[in-house]
């Protein structure tokens, strides 16, 4: 570990692998986010993810040459199409700030890349005041973009920054099943909406095991 | 409950009741873009557009005031659930004739997070739109802020205002402030007394005691303030409208349009006693119905309660409600 990791670049096929892993993680263990669904909704985050997992494939499949802003930016925009509740608008922000914050030369190392989660973040910020504590996705994300950013800013090469974004997004996520919901559809059952861990930071949690998953995986193909 | 509806199969419900809609009210509305809400009839050239979002589930809000004199166009999402900001956007194109857009929103959290991503978009693309959202459910939060209120009936005159205000040719601007105005002078609050059941899941959406009834329930089942047993129709109009009018500050001499929405189960018959109880109770207080509807515009499946809303008007408000409009749920001649 040290300056010479954190400079390595990341390219497309390697966002494309994050990507894939993501939708194997989610997909894998779609049944599990319904479940907990049930207990605080009317139980389809499940198959909501499920449709975003089918948005990111598509976009996957007919990606072809297209700069890597404008891939992020139509995984945006199709994730926010999924009707259905918050969830595909809220990822769609996600991809959208991303993709506003590819470098000019798309060449992608961890601050780079730190530097595009903190843009998704600051997009999905200005259409929700949702915040640490409120048990929302943004209990697993906010943590996950922090972790990610210090490990970075420490010189971790990018698997190093998801891992560690990953582990925070876990922690974020599971730290949910004792708070009271104060936002979305969750809240209208106050204290009834205690002891389950919430569907949405769960979901992200697993987006960011999936992309860190997936890196590996292909950067274990590269060495070969 | 057992939950027991004419449906088919439950992920087609949506596309299935607006086809079914549209083809009932063919000279009013019809299905535009993805499966949008439309004016047959479009409005002319060079008028503001008024265009809506919400949730399937319940009808007839709020699909059903599309036409002449109140929406431009709706954007129904699944049941219960926010429509993505890329329809709502699609909406606002087919909405614009030249002079603008007024966005109406109702206050629940998918609603304003579509909006919002709505009117970013809407920007970039260069249209003109200004969105006013609706929060009138005094039992969602405190007066002091009114962000954590919901947008409950309210829709209602809000369309009819701002679609009469468009309809004579007003500004954009006018148009938004006429219905802001609308928008301030009205306070809802709903009770039910039993519960509906989710047409995607055939779940009950709350529970509720057999004698009890909870004042202040949202839209889809949302905890209320008020769990109590079940009064009479006198009592619990008492308690409901002291609680509005308090809120409203309203005074003797003032007059206040009353609607009466059921929520899908209870009666006209029970409605109509209500509405006898509200009529005499501001009687007492000097205040005048200068207007009123009783029935069904926005509901919850086959909950069983009823909100009850009102609002101050003024000579410019009565004129803009009382102008003529023909949407399958609302028309005035």
């Amino acid at each position: 570990m040290g300056p010479a990791e954190s400079m390595v670049i990341i390219d497309e096929k390697e966002v494309i692998a994050m990507l894939e892993g993501a939708i194997a993680r989610i997909r894998e263990q779609n049944a599990y986010l319904s479940q907990l669904d049930s207990a605080v909704g009317d139980g389809d985050h499940g198959t909501t993810m499920l449709r975003v997992t089918n948005v990111i494939e598509k976009a996957i499949a007919e990606c072809g040459a297209k700069p890597l802003a404008e891939f992020l930016s139509d995984i945006g925009w199709g994730l926010a199409g999924i009707d259905g509740g918050a969830t595909g608008p809220l990822l769609g922000s996600l991809f959208l700030g991303m993709s506003e914050k590819v470098p000019t030369n798309a060449e992608l190392n961890a601050e780079a890349l730190s530097a595009m989660f903190e843009g998704g973040v600051a997009a999905i910020k200005k259409h929700t005041k949702a915040a640490i504590g409120d048990k929302t996705m943004m209990d697993a994300l906010l943590p996950a973009v922090a972790g990610f950013r210090s490990a970075a800013d420490a010189g971790s090469s990018a698997r190093d920054c998801l891992e560690k974004a990953a582990q925070a997004a876990q922690q974020g996520a599971a730290s949910t099943t004792n708070l009271v919901a104060k936002i979305g559809r969750a809240k209208n059952l106050g204290e009834r909406s205690r002891g389950v861990q919430d569907p949405g930071a769960t979901s992200v949690a697993l987006m960011f095991e999936g992309f860190c998953e997936g890196l590996k995986k292909k950067e274990g193909e590269s060495r070969g | 409950m057992k939950m027991k509806k004419f449906i088919n199969q439950p992920e087609n419900v949506v596309h299935e009741l607006l086809e079914g809609y549209t083809q009932a009210y063919p000279k009013q509305v019809r299905l535009a873009g993805n499966y949008l809400v439309a004016r047959t009839k479009p409005k002319a050239k060079g008028k503001v557009g008024i265009a809506t979002l919400g949730g399937s589930g319940h009808e007839p809000g709020l699909s059903g005031f599309v036409g002449e004199g109140m929406l431009d166009i709706s954007v129904p999402g699944e049941i219960f659930a926010a429509p993505g900001p890329p329809r709502c956007l699609e909406a606002l194109k087919l909405a614009d004739h030249g002079a603008g857009i007024l966005f109406v929103v109702l206050n629940h959290a998918g609603d304003v997070l579509a909006a919002s991503m709505t009117m970013e978009m809407a920007r970039k693309a260069g249209l003109q739109v200004k969105q006013l959202l609706t929060h009138e459910d005094i039992s969602s939060g405190p007066r002091e802020k009114p962000e954590e209120r919901r947008g409950l009936v309210g829709f209602l005159p809000v369309y009819k205002i701002a679609g009469a205000a468009a309809e004579e040719g007003q500004s954009l601007d006018q148009v938004y402030k006429v219905a802001g105005r609308m928008e301030r002078n009205m306070r809802t609050l709903a009770v039910a007394v039993r519960t509906a059941t989710h047409p995607s899941t055939g779940q009950e959406i709350f529970s509720l005691p057999d004698d009890e009834m909870e004042i202040g329930m949202g839209q889809h089942g949302e905890a209320g303030t008020g769990r109590m047993k079940l009064k009479t129709a006198d009592e619990t109009a008492g308690i409901m409208l002291q609680q509005l009018l308090d809120d409203l500050e309203v005074k003797a001499g003032e007059k206040l349009l009353v609607i009466l929405n059921g929520a899908g189960a209870t009666t006209l018959m029970e409605l109509f006693i209500v509405f006898r109880s509200v009529k005499k109770m501001l009687a007492g207080k000097k205040i005048d119905v200068a207007r009123s509807l009783v029935g069904e515009y926005i509901t919850t499946q086959e909950q069983a309660g009823f909100q009850m809303f009102i609002a101050r008007m003024d000579d410019e408000l009565l004129r803009l409600w009382d102008a003529p409009c023909d949407t399958p749920y609302l028309t005035f001649r």
